[in-house]
C-alpha cells in the first residue's frame, strides 16, 4: 500500500502547487488502530499526513456535501459512486471535483479482528506481498489471512475501480463478477425465513443498539438538514431504545437510502456494537435491481428509479 | 384479539379512490367498516413515515389507494 | 417499503395498495371487503411494530 499511499501524496502535491483545488481530502492515521480518519490537506506541506491502507473504511463522499471549494478526493469504488449519487443530487458540482481513484483491495473488519484479539488491539501491520494483517497487543500477537477478515460487503464487492475519476493511482484491479461474489446470498438467507423468523432475526439484530446514529452520520447519503428522527411535532419515532422505535429508526434510515446505497459499508464500520446495518439496506439495494435494474451511483446522469417515472416500472403490488 | 375487529387505517387520494368511496356511500353500497378512511390530496402526499406511524400506532393493517 | 417491511417480518397482508378511479364504486367495495379478509385471517397473530407503553414508568 506504499505505492499508492506515495501516489496519493504527490498528486495532492501537485494539484495543491498549481492551484488546481483548495484542499484535499484524505486519510490519516487515527489515533487508535484500525480506524483511520479523514484529513483535509490545505497546503503542500500538510500532504504528508495521508496513508493508505486497508483500515480506510470510512466513506469521503460524507465530507463534500455542499461544499464550495474545488476539492480534490481519495476515492474507491464505491467512494466514487456515492460522489456520483452526491452530484445527481446536486449536492456537489462535478467541476468543483478532482477525483483521485483508488483500485481498492477492500477493507479489514474492524470487528473481526476485535473479536480475534486478546485484548486491545495496540498495532496492525499489513504485509503487502503476503497478503497478511497482523494485530498485536500486550501479551499477543496473531497474523491472519487478509482474505479473511475482509469486510463483508468488501468480499462481495463487484465495483472495486473507481467509477469517476480524474487519475487512477494504479493499474486498475480485476473486479469480481457477480456470479463469483454472490452479493445477495445473505439477503436470500433471511428472505427464506418465515414472518416471525425474521421478525425474531431483526429483533435479536437491533437488540444491542444504543441509538448513537453513528450509522447514520457514517453514511454519506445521511445529508438531511433535518433527520426524521430529530422531528417533534410531528414525532414520527420515539427518542428511546426501545425495540419499536429503534425498529422504526432503521426500517426508515435504511429506507431512505433506497436506490441510493452503495453498500459502502460505512454504516456497519462506525457501529459501536457491531450490528450489521447491511442487513436492511442489501434488501433494498437487490430489490432496485431486481425491479429496476438500477445500481446507485454508476453515472452521473440518470435519475434513481424512485424518483422518476417509466411506464415499464413493476406495479403488481398495487391491486 | 380474536373477539376484536380489526382496525384497517386507509389512505385514500382526493380524486380517485376517495371519490370512489364517496359514490360507494351515495349509491347504497355497502362495505366492511374496518376500514378507518384518511383523506390525502394525492397519493403522491403518501410517505413511508405515514405507514410506519399508523402501524406503531396499532393500527392492524393499512391500506393505500390512489 | 412493502418489500422490506415483510422483509422484516411483517406480514404481507398487513399493507396493501390499489389504483381505484373516482367512477369505480364497485372495485372500491370489492378491495375494501378483500383487505378486510386478508386482515381477518391474520387476527390470531400478534401485531407487530405497535409501540407500547415503557414497562416502567
Amino acid at each position: 500500500m506504499k505505492s499508492y499511499t506515495d501516489k496519493i501524496k504527490e498528486i495532492a502535491k501537485r494539484l495543491l502547487k498549481e492551484d488546481k483545488v483548495d484542499m484535499v481530502i484524505g486519510y490519516r492515521k487515527g489515533t487508535v488502530p484500525l480506524m483511520h480518519q479523514p484529513f483535509f490537506a490545505t497546503s503542500e506541506g500538510e500532504v504528508d499526513s495521508f496513508v493508505w491502507d486497508s483500515n480506510c473504511g470510512l466513506n469521503l463522499a460524507n465530507y463534500i456535501t455542499d461544499r464550495k471549494e474545488r476539492i480534490g478526493i481519495v476515492a474507491t469504488g464505491c467512494n466514487s459512486r456515492n460522489i456520483a449519487v452526491h452530484v445527481v443530487e446536486g449536492k456537489i458540482q462535478r467541476d468543483q471535483l478532482y477525483i483521485i481513484g483508488i483500485p481498492c483491495q477492500g477493507m479489514v473488519d474492524r470487528h473481526k479482528l476485535a473479536a480475534m484479539a486478546e485484548g486491545n488491539i495496540a498495532s496492525v501491520e499489513e504485509d503487502e506481498d503476503k497478503g497478511t494483517i497482523t494485530i498485536s497487543g500486550q501479551g499477543f500477537s496473531k497474523s491472519v489471512d487478509k482474505a479473511e477478515v475482509l469486510q463483508e460487503n468488501c468480499s462481495i464487492c463487484v465495483h472495486r475501480n473507481p467509477v469517476l475519476c480524474d487519475e487512477l493511482v494504479a493499474d486498475e484491479v480485476t473486479e469480481q463478477t457477480r456470479e463469483q461474489a454472490d452479493p445477495y446470498a445473505r439477503v436470500r438467507e433471511i428472505e427464506a425465513m418465515s414472518p416471525d423468523d425474521k421478525w425474531a432475526h431483526f429483533d435479536d439484530l437491533l437488540s444491542d443498539c444504543i441509538r448513537c446514529y453513528a450509522c447514520r452520520n457514517a453514511c454519506p447519503l445521511c445529508y438531511c438538514p433535518q433527520c426524521f428522527v430529530d422531528e417533534s411535532n410531528p414525532q414520527w419515532v420515539g427518542k428511546s431504545v426501545d425495540p419499536t422505535d429503534i425498529r422504526t429508526f432503521h426500517l426508515l434510515r435504511a429506507y431512505h437510502c433506497a436506490g441510493r446505497c452503495t453498500d459502502c459499508g460505512a454504516c456497519v464500520r462506525s457501529c459501536p456494537v457491531g450490528i450489521n446495518v447491511r442487513d436492511f439496506t442489501k434488501k433494498l439495494e437487490k430489490d432496485c435491481l431486481e425491479l429496476y435494474g438500477w445500481e446507485a451511483g454508476l453515472n452521473t446522469e440518470q435519475r434513481p428509479p424512485l424518483d422518476t417515472y417509466k411506464p415499464e416500472d413493476p406495479e403488481d403490488f398495487i391491486k | 384479539m380474536a373477539d376484536k375487529e380489526p382496525k384497517i387505517l386507509s389512505f385514500l387520494c382526493n380524486w380517485c379512490s376517495y371519490g370512489a368511496a364517496d359514490l360507494a356511500g351515495v349509491s347504497r353500497m355497502e362495505y366492511p367498516s374496518n376500514i378507518r378512511v384518511i383523506r390525502i390530496p394525492c397519493t403522491g402526499r403518501m410517505s413511508p413515515k405515514f405507514i410506519l406511524a399508523a402501524l406503531r400506532q396499532g393500527a392492524d393493517a393499512v391500506w393505500v389507494s390512489g | 417499503m412493502k418489500n422490506l417491511l415483510e422483509h422484516m417480518g411483517v406480514e404481507p397482508e398487513r399493507l396493501h395498495f390499489s389504483w381505484i378511479s373516482s367512477a369505480e364504486s364497485t372495485k372500491f367495495v370489492d378491495v375494501a371487503t378483500k383487505v378486510t379478509e386478508s386482515v381477518k385471517s391474520l387476527e390470531s397473530k400478534e401485531k407487530k411494530f405497535v409501540k407500547t407503553k415503557p414497562k416502567v414508568a
